[in-house]
């Protein structure tokens, strides 16, 4: 078992700079999500710390055994890949056997770790086939049977369960959850799903352009996203984004957008770029309230806009409204029946706001 | 690990779903029946030659030369397979020279292939694609041009007239094709199956031998059937290379033996010409399926 540390660790593919300078440190028997679009950089960060590529800069240590140069084989890792890398020539047993028979173990002890992992993996029964006679799965039990098989000290999943169908997907997230605590090995998860991230991390780191933008845990990136990027990614439906106009009157500061003034905690005011005339607010769709027109003229504080798009999920709603130039959804429940073109205002508490400078993207609360 | 997790759901084995759709019924056409009369005509042009040698093979002296050539033999013999083996011809030491040198050449050319294949595969040195293009480019000259530098290298090295001299002029051509070959196969196996037997601990070496070579039979057996043929065929590297009778193989054998300047046996060379080719028709319908595929592979890169 090992912490996890990174130091200045940095990529290039020729002129492409995959990772950029990054610092990381995961705890022993962490469970850390890192989470991105395509091209983040996150495979290539899990590809580094496995030892299948080299650094260009940095250093990587395991507790404090420095392994930036200590080849894959010897690193004590085990990794499940997104295609699973299953030997398609070799039974589900030999598959599972492989690893540990390159360090020289008994037979015995070999058969025994082999049948003990399938049988918590529920593929006892299929140990003699091969893996094209298993279904997608069953291939993703046996990938995963033949990391944890080695009780590696890092266990490293690269999208493992991309290949899977929906359903299929939310009941391997929970084994693995559940396979991580009994292997309670250092584990580094890569997705591109932040559903899975967010049920799966202890931690998630979340990357773009081959930067972490934040490293947290589920609910801080969720409540305290640290840039528009971070709050746009996290949270399904995606946080909606404002350009409002800042207004100073009557000695305070206020943000106006889509019909709606927002009057801004003095902590706020601190913080805001001095001359910024223009400010990005965001808003989860769950923190909209439906309010009549009628109401929301009288308060004056509503967000106004008009229907695009009702999507009904069953046990609520989501609306796509048109407001302010952008369009920003809202998690309604069912009950109240909205159609195409209806104009619609919505309030929004002061404490649900999120505040971003519009050229950094970084939060101001 | 006392743990537990939830059972799996039954699901699906990969591939079928696309089972039990029926058969389609056999249904004749004009389009058909005109494709079923040129594929018929087709075979009979392929496969004439060889009735021919066969019928040849079976015929007397007599009635294989005379003026008004019979389809099929009239009278059955197999004095011709009798005299090849007990008559004077040193035709049992040409096969065994065939079988010895071109078997050698095809498991030395399969061997250094996979490791040259495999090497432009994955190598990624900075030389990679330029040596693998030179390699490439070895095939576009014809044969002959290598004959007479092959010929003054092996005097020098005082391999002509031997076994070995006569291997090394077989790989000289087959380990190019080879080489390319197998990289095709290897081009085809995804990286994350190597990448995983790196995670287990194994070399490059062990991985290419335990992982990649049982993924690549077909692409062995293709190149090795490949060369094997090309060996067993080739005419003009043992007439030039070897000029003993005693380390000729079978084409050039075959030919000095029954075309004279004033008769030919045809009745005798057709049955040592048949005898030579069944060695190469059972090889290749023993492995026609997987050479297929090596000769395609690769194609579909990237896809």
């Amino acid at each position: 078992m090992a912490a996890i540390t990174l130091t200045g660790v940095e990529k290039r593919f020729g002129e492409t700079r995959a990772l950029r300078e990054t610092d990381l440190e995961i705890d022993d028997h962490e469970f850390l999500v890192l989470v991105g679009p395509s091209g983040s950089g996150k495979t290539t960060l899990l590809r580094l710390v496995a030892g299948l590529e080299t650094l260009t800069g940095g250093e990587i240590y395991f507790g404090d055994t420095r392994v930036t140069d200590v080849d894959v084989g010897d690193r004590d890792i085990a990794m499940v890949f997104q295609n699973y890398g299953l030997y398609p020539h070799m039974s589900v047993y030999r598959n599972m056997a492989f690893g540990l028979r390159r360090r020289g173990l008994g037979k015995q002890v070999i058969d025994l770790k082999v049948r003990q992992t399938a049988d918590l993996l529920h593929i006892g029964h299929l140990l003699d086939r091969k893996p094209r006679q298993l279904s997608g799965g069953q291939r993703q039990r046996v990938a995963l049977g033949r990391a944890i098989v080695r009780d590696p000290a890092v266990f490293l999943l690269d999208e493992p369960l991309s290949n899977l169908d929906a359903h299929l997907r939310v009941q391997m997230r929970a084994e693995i959850l559940k396979v991580h605590r009994a292997v309670t090995a250092t584990a580094l998860y890569v997705t591109h799903d932040q559903v899975e991230a967010m049920t799966m991390g202890d931690r998630i780191a979340v990357m773009n352009e081959g930067v972490i933008h934040q490293l947290g845990t589920p609910d801080e990136l969720y409540d305290r996203p640290a840039d528009s990027f971070v709050a746009g990614f996290i949270g399904t439906p995606p946080m909606g984004f404002l350009t409002c106009e800042r207004i100073r009157e009557a000695g305070t500061e206020q943000l106006r957008a889509a019909g709606a003034r927002f009057r801004l905690p003095p902590e706020t005011v601190t913080a805001l770029p001095p001359g910024a005339s223009r400010l990005v607010i965001g808003v989860r769709p769950e923190h909209l309230r439906l309010v009549p027109p009628a109401e929301a003229e009288a308060a004056g504080c509503a967000l106004q806009g008009v229907v695009e798009v009702v999507e009904p999920l069953g046990s609520e709603q989501h609306v796509l409204v048109a407001m302010g130039g952008s369009a920003i959804t809202a998690k309604l429940p069912r009950d109240q029946r909205l159609n195409r073109d209806d104009k619609v205002a919505f309030t929004v508490s002061p404490d649900h706001l999120h505040v971003f400078d519009p050229e950094s993207g970084r939060a101001l609360r | 690990m006392s743990l537990t997790v939830d059972k799996p759901v039954p699901e699906q084995p990969a591939g079928r779903a696309a089972a039990g759709t029926g058969r389609r019924r056999w249904r004749p056409s004009v389009g058909r029946s005109i494709v079923i009369v040129l594929v018929g005509l087709f075979g009979v042009w392929t496969l004439w030659p060889m009735y021919w040698m066969l019928s040849t093979a079976l015929k007397s002296a007599k009635e294989a030369t005379n003026l008004s050539p019979t389809v099929w033999p009239h009278t059955i013999t197999g004095a011709n397979f009798h005299e090849l083996f007990g008559g004077t011809l040193p035709f049992s030491t040409y096969l065994v020279n065939s079988v010895l040198t071109s078997l050698i050449a095809a498991a030395v050319a399969v061997l250094i292939s996979t490791l040259a294949g495999y090497s432009f595969s994955r190598g990624g040195y900075r030389l990679t694609s330029a040596a693998s293009l030179v390699v490439l480019a070895t095939q576009m000259l014809p044969l002959v041009v290598f004959i007479g530098p092959l010929y003054l290298l092996l005097l020098r090295a005082h391999l002509l007239n031997t076994y070995l001299g006569l291997i090394i002029g077989y790989t000289t051509f087959a380990i190019p094709f080879g080489a390319w070959m197998m990289k095709g196969f290897f081009d085809a196996i995804p990286r994350e199956i190597e990448e995983s037997a790196r995670v287990d601990g194994y070399s490059r070496l062990g991985i290419l031998f335990r992982v990649v070579v049982p993924l690549s039979v077909p692409g062995l057996v293709t190149t090795g059937v490949f060369v094997f043929m090309n060996s067993w065929n080739n005419l003009l590297y043992p007439l030039t290379l070897v000029s003993s009778n005693s380390r000729q193989t079978l084409p050039p054998g075959l030919l000095q033996s029954f075309s004279g300047t004033f008769k030919t046996d045809w009745g005798g060379m057709m049955a040592a010409s048949l005898i030579t080719s069944l060695p190469l028709v059972i090889a290749f319908f023993l492995v026609q399926r997987s050479m297929v595929r090596g000769l395609t592979a690769g194609a579909l890169a990237g896809t």
